[in-house]
């Protein structure tokens, strides 16, 4: 009968159900934070410290430009960081001086290192395509925290728990945009469906490169460009090298290179059952 | 209206306040991180500015930013090194009881005490070691959670899958071993797979040290494992030499040396693999931890001579083991610290994620 399939057939047929289904459900939603249009007032920071309730981790003056948040953490998941440079950017008045801006974020990867390396599953993908760490799950083993390769996420000693921006996750359920976004005064931060932010952000980089402002590129913004994370679900519009705002020039996801040391892993262990073997087949002389 | 200054005044207090400034008489704490603990208390203020000589990110081929890390160094405690540690010595241990099993009859007395004492000696490793683990979570009540999902993707997830394997099968092993009748049979049973899981005991954790962003331990992720294995082996002999001393014998002790022997070998392929990029391999020749790693091949290498030279006594045995186990542990805390002194320079990452030379 025609009603029977193969193996193959059906394996297929899931396949395509399954592609269809995710397909259907996730609306792929992302930042696209466009650095030449900051203007470093830190009203992101703000925002996001009010809507989330987060506490403050400690006051300080650090006297780097005008950075005192210093770097995301636990309970910082956006960090505005100042770039002051000898040098003359385009389009600029400032003589050999430019002060650049980038307000840094969870950059939610298509491939999380985070993610793939919780041992609880706490960290999870969301019908939005962002990674979110379930508070009530995390039981603070500090393994995502050396897995990210953009030092994102943190544990926070008093509490115990790893955290990290959230994308919003309970605004974007109520069809709300992030704080963040939703306080940017000049649309630096630019939240939407990742393939209209796409769109987006490569006009800008041609508009500024027709302006003279040919230092201009993306950062992270699909697969090809970045394969290590095979791209960034919050990607940027940067003017200098990736360095220069602290962000990894060619990130990889751990995972990516785990084979090498699980090869190694295999070989050790039969080493190992080996050696044991050949050590216990030596005569036991002098065995009590 | 000097009601409502008193209310606030209550809740909020302007110098001890957790920056959620928060009246919870007037305002509701449900946002997504509302339930993070917070110790009230002062650490205001703790860093001041330093003097910069010149303008940051200057340019040149080393930018940074301020020279501040781009990585988060891992938030473990001790407890994690002396896991590894415990964990190796246990998870050798028992391979070698199950090869003793293997080879020898089970009417062979005297290498089947042998063997107990090996499967003991992995019982007290591995149970003394998860209690380190589950100490060092930010949570310890929620330990149980690891075992939720079975996710190759995250050694540490496998890790648990291991330990849970190897504890519980030791134990088995170690009360039932050399029973008569079924009971012994179990003990039997029990015994191999001990052994197979504390192969993986002992190697694990160089896949989940290597298997992380940190520069230093991802680039010697092809001898992390190998060097792991060799340190577990060479720590269970010296344990057994030094400790059990009746039970000391040849067995152990060429279980021992090899380690020893394999584990200096793998030390140095280990830090050739991090000094292809300089930058990577800086922490070897540049910091507390980079002279802790050199103290433990030193004393490894000194248990190997101590080992090597003719007409043993068993004092000298004894001191071989003792340098032995020093080594070994020195080496697993000289991981840890090269990881953190490695995920604290920028430069390392930028280099090796450029491939510079």
């Amino acid at each position: 009968m025609e009603a029977f399939l193969t193996c193959g057939e059906a394996r297929e047929l899931e396949r395509t159900a399954a592609r269809d289904d995710t397909q259907n459900r996730t609306q792929r939603k992302g930042f696209f934070t466009d650095t030449t249009l900051c203007i470093g007032c830190k009203a992101c920071e703000v925002a996001c410290k009010q809507w989330n309730q987060l506490p403050d981790d400690g006051l300080l003056f650090t006297g780097m430009s005008y950075d005192n948040t210093v770097a995301l953490g636990a309970s910082t998941w956006r960090h505005v960081a100042f770039v002051e440079r000898p040098v003359a950017l385009a389009n600029q008045d400032a003589g050999a001086f430019s002060w650049l801006f980038n307000s840094d974020v969870c950059k939610h990867c298509a491939r999380a290192g985070c993610l793939e390396s919780c041992p609880t599953g706490a960290i999870i993908r969301t019908e939005f395509d962002s990674v979110y760490v379930q508070p009530d799950i995390c039981n603070g083993c500090g393994y995502c925290v050396v897995n990210c390769p953009f030092g994102v996420i943190d544990r926070r000693e008093e509490d115990g728990r790893a955290w990290k921006c959230t994308l919003c996750y309970d605004r974007l359920k109520e069809g709300m945009q992030p704080a963040c976004a939703k306080a940017c005064p000049t649309d630096s931060i630019k939240f939407g469906d990742i393939d209209e932010l796409l769109e987006t952000a490569r006009k800008r980089v041609d508009v500024l490169h027709e302006k003279g402002m040919h230092e201009a590129y993306l950062y992270g913004e699909d697969a090809a460009s970045q394969p290590g994370t095979e791209g960034l679900n919050a990607f940027f519009l940067l003017v200098d090298q990736p360095e220069a705002y602290n962000l990894p020039p060619n990130p990889v996801v751990p995972t990516k290179n785990g084979k090498d040391a699980w090869v190694s892993f295999g070989i050790a262990v039969a080493g190992l059952i080996a050696l044991a073997i050949g050590s216990a087949m030596t005569k036991s002389e002098g065995c009590a | 209206m000097g009601d409502e200054r008193v209310r606030y005044a209550k809740s909020v207090d302007p110098v001890r306040t957790d920056g959620r400034n928060v009246d919870e008489s007037v305002g509701v704490l449900s946002g997504e991180a509302s339930h993070q603990r917070v110790r009230h208390g002062d650490a205001h203020l703790k860093d001041v500015a330093r003097k910069w000589e010149h303008v940051p990110s200057s340019g040149g081929a080393d930018v940074t930013y301020y020279d501040r890390p781009m990585l988060k160094q891992s938030v473990w405690s001790i407890d994690i090194p002396l896991y590894y540690f415990l964990g190796g010595a246990a998870g050798a241990a028992l391979t070698l009881g199950a090869a003793l099993q293997l080879v020898t009859p089970r009417e062979d007395r005297s290498t089947r005490k042998l063997s107990a004492v090996c499967h003991w000696t992995g019982i007290t490793g591995s149970t003394i070691g998860a209690g380190f683990l589950i100490h060092d979570l930010g949570r310890p009540a929620r330990f149980l959670y690891m075992m939720r999902v079975f996710r190759p993707t995250s050694p540490m997830n496998m890790g648990v899958w291991i330990l849970s394997g190897a504890a519980p099968t030791a134990i088995t092993t170690g009360l039932l071993l050399n029973r008569e009748g079924v009971l012994g049979t179990i003990g039997e049973v029990a015994g191999y797979l001990s052994g197979l899981f504390g192969a993986a005991l002992a190697t694990y954790t160089g896949v989940l040290v290597s298997n992380t962003a940190i520069p230093i331990w991802q680039a010697a992720r092809r001898w992390m494992p190998v060097l792991f294995a060799a340190s577990g082996a060479a720590t269970a002999g010296s344990v057994i030499d030094v400790f059990v001393p009746s039970s000391s014998c040849r067995t152990t002790q060429v279980f021992g040396t090899a380690g020893r022997l394999v584990e200096i070998v793998a030390a140095k392929q280990v830090e050739l693999a991090a000094n292809e990029i300089p930058k990577v391999g800086e922490p070897f020749r540049r910091s507390a931890p980079g002279l802790l790693w050199k103290a433990a091949t030193a004393l490894t290498a000194a248990s190997l001579v101590a080992t090597m030279m003719p007409g043993k006594t068993p004092s000298r045995m004894k001191t071989a083991g003792l340098l032995g186990i020093a080594g070994s542990l020195c080496l697993r805390l000289a991981v840890h610290y090269l990881g953190n002194v490695s995920a604290r320079d920028p430069l390392a990452s930028f280099h090796q994620q450029r491939g510079t030379h």
